[in-house]
């Protein structure tokens, strides 16, 4: 994937605008969130001390810096979301995960899904098993995810992005990046 | 020459991204300050992306033509609208559609799958083959936020010539146009929606060196039509495909070779090859992904195959019911296909006493049961049994008495073996094959597989 995603971004890097889009971020949250009065936009950094301490948990960070959108009403803390793209199996997949103040999943959603196969990862049943689970799960397809047949790409790659979002706005907490 | 410049940076950016998605097992302390600094280009591409927006809102607002002009840039304008990319980790916003959250993908992607065997018979090594099966190679390209084109061309055992036993072949080449959020169109040469292989038969997408022998016996796959199909995808679950397409060729049937024996639909598909096409087919299929890890589905085609090149009609009609289901390490599936050609009699009347037959019906189903029993970071090792019972002429049309041909015998193939993973695209397989009725056949299988 990596000769091929590397090759094809050098050869075509003006890419226009395309998505069989299901949600803006903005209705993404809204959802997660329905309570939340307003979302502050944060932009936390990773240094390598941390990055190395993501590694180690068998997660690549991939980013040092991640913007991350705080939901809140008034001024209590409701939860974050954060949105990110994973190429599937051949293109890229968008979504945002919402997560609670205690740090286990709140929700997840498909904000766009290109591929000819696998789009049944937007199905609400499977996205579900993600909800109530914290760093502390294993998060992985095979193990506590279960895989879609057709989509096992898609499947593998949004849940080890998901697993990295969740460790990353865990991580923030721990060193008061994030309330 | 500003454009030009960032849309060199984007592809920087966009491939030194791709570089650091890659997986591995170790981050070095070269690849953190590499993300650092990637994360500072991006910031600083961000900066000189909003820096002309600004200032090419300004040059809008002081023309006439504002509104029009500002229609005809609308990717600056967009990000005028939204400054703040609100999509992370921050170095994927290049890949962003500001605003919006919605990432961007390259247009043109190349892709690739292959696979080598070796394949040892266990009575007789003499025949002992090693075989570059397939190289696959791919390319996508998207045209607009709707439309994308899908090809694969593929070449079989690794020299093609005269003198060679090799094939090349274009395995797809459709466009796929989305027309709503669950309805999509694909017009020119797609696989068909049968089983569970054909649409999935990368090497690492199945278990085994070689494919399972119902899916390549009875379900010719790889199995492609020219055509159109329409897919829709529900909320519920339900994923159908259905489609008109060209179809079998009943009037290339060889009697006097074994391949009719060996696939009857293999035989007689045409794969768009100058194919005749007076009759027309049509499927469809229906899967059912409403639980996760559970799959039930089925399929069913059916056309003309004799293009009024022959005294009388016939007809090909393939159908299967196939169900998979994966609880943690498990991979559990199961599938039956049953085909029948009609008409058969006054087809086969003047080849008594050749080697095949055209059967009037065949079929064959399997149970594979899988478990992924190692894993450590990207390895995986998942041992697997299957088997399988196929026959392949299961029936002959009535040719009278002495003349109508006897079914051929129902092969029994248990095959156990297990895939070695390394990450989602690498696969090494080895696996022993036990032939009931052709004894002889059986064999040790290794190989080796790619898919990115």
């Amino acid at each position: 994937m990596l000769a091929g995603t590397t090759v094809a971004a050098l050869a075509a890097a003006p890419a226009s605008a395309f998505a069989v889009d299901y949600l803006s971020l903005e209705e993404a949250q809204r959802l997660m969130f329905p309570d939340a009065d307003h979302f502050d936009s944060r932009e936390i950094a990773l240094d390598a001390t941390q990055l190395q301490a993501l590694d180690a948990q068998g997660i690549r960070g991939r980013s040092a810096r991640w913007t991350v959108r705080i939901a809140r009403h008034g001024d209590t803390t409701l939860g974050v979301v954060v949105a990110d793209a994973v190429i599937g199996k051949f293109e890229l997949i968008s979504y945002a995960v919402g997560i609670d103040g205690d740090g286990a999943i709140r929700q997840v959603e498909i904000l766009s899904y290109r591929e000819s196969h696998g789009g049944e990862i937007r199905l609400p049943a499977w996205r579900r098993q993600f909800v109530g689970k914290t760093q502390a799960a294993p998060l992985r397809v095979g193990d506590d995810i279960a895989n879609i047949s057709g989509a096992t790409l898609s499947c593998t790659h949004v849940t080890d992005g998901v697993r990295r979002i969740v460790a990353v706005v865990a991580l923030a907490r721990r060193n008061g990046s994030l309330p | 020459m500003k454009f030009h410049r960032l849309r060199v940076a984007a592809a920087c950016v966009a491939a030194s991204a791709a570089l650091l998605a890659a997986p591995a097992n170790a981050q070095s302390a070269s690849e953190i300050e590499l993300a650092r600094r990637l994360d500072q280009l991006a910031a600083e591409l961000a900066s000189v992306k909003a820096e002309l927006a600004r200032m090419q809102r300004e040059r809008a607002s002081a023309t006439a033509a504002a509104a029009a002009a500002a229609a005809a840039a609308s990717a600056p304008a967009a990000v005028a609208a939204s400054p703040a990319v609100v999509a992370s980790p921050v170095v994927a916003s290049e890949s962003q559609a500001q605003g919006s959250g919605i990432a961007l993908g390259p247009s043109t992607v190349l892709t690739s799958y292959g696979e080598i065997h070796y394949n040892r018979p266990t009575h007789d090594s003499s025949k002992a083959v090693a075989d570059l099966t397939r190289f696959v190679l791919g390319l996508q390209h998207r045209f607009d936020e709707k439309t994308k084109l899908v090809t694969e061309l593929e070449v079989e055992h690794a020299v093609s010539s005269s003198s060679d036993p090799g094939e090349v072949e274009i395995e797809q080449a459709f466009i796929e146009r989305q027309l709503a959020r669950q309805w999509a169109l694909r017009a020119g040469l797609f696989l068909i929606p049968a089983g569970l292989l054909n649409e999935n038969h990368e090497p690492t997408a199945f278990y085994g060196v070689e494919r399972n022998f119902v899916e390549t016996a009875i379900i010719p796959s790889t199995w492609r039509e020219g055509g159109l199909q329409v897919v829709g995808s529900f909320d519920n679950g339900v994923t159908t495909q259905l489609g008109v397409t060209t179809g079998f060729d009943l009037t290339k049937w060889d009697a006097t070779s074994n391949e009719g024996r060996e696939s009857p639909l293999g035989a007689i598909h045409q794969e768009l090859a100058l194919a005749k096409a007076r009759d027309l087919s049509v499927f469809g299929a229906v899967n059912w992904r409403g639980v996760p890890g559970l799959l039930v589905g089925g399929s069913v085609f059916t056309g003309g195959a004799t293009h009024a090149q022959a005294t009388t009609s016939s007809r090909v009609t393939l159908w299967d019911v196939h169900t998979r289901y994966t609880p943690g390490r498990w991979d559990l599936s199961a599938l039956y296909s049953r085909g029948t050609i009609s008409n058969t009699a006054a087809f086969n009347t003047p080849l008594v006493g050749s080697a095949s037959l055209v059967p009037a019906s065949f079929d064959g189903w399997y149970g594979q049961a899988a478990f992924r029993l190692w894993s450590r970071g990207d390895l995986s090792l998942a041992p697997f049994v299957r088997w399988e019972e196929f026959n392949t002429a299961r029936s002959f049309a009535s040719l009278g008495t002495g003349l109508t041909p006897d079914a051929a015998p129902t092969e029994r193939v248990i095959t156990v073996g297990a895939n070695f993973n390394v990450g989602p695209g690498i696969v090494f397989k080895a696996d022993y094959q036990r032939f009931r009725v052709s004894s002889d056949a059986d064999r040790f299988n290794l190989g080796m597989g790619w898919s990115f």
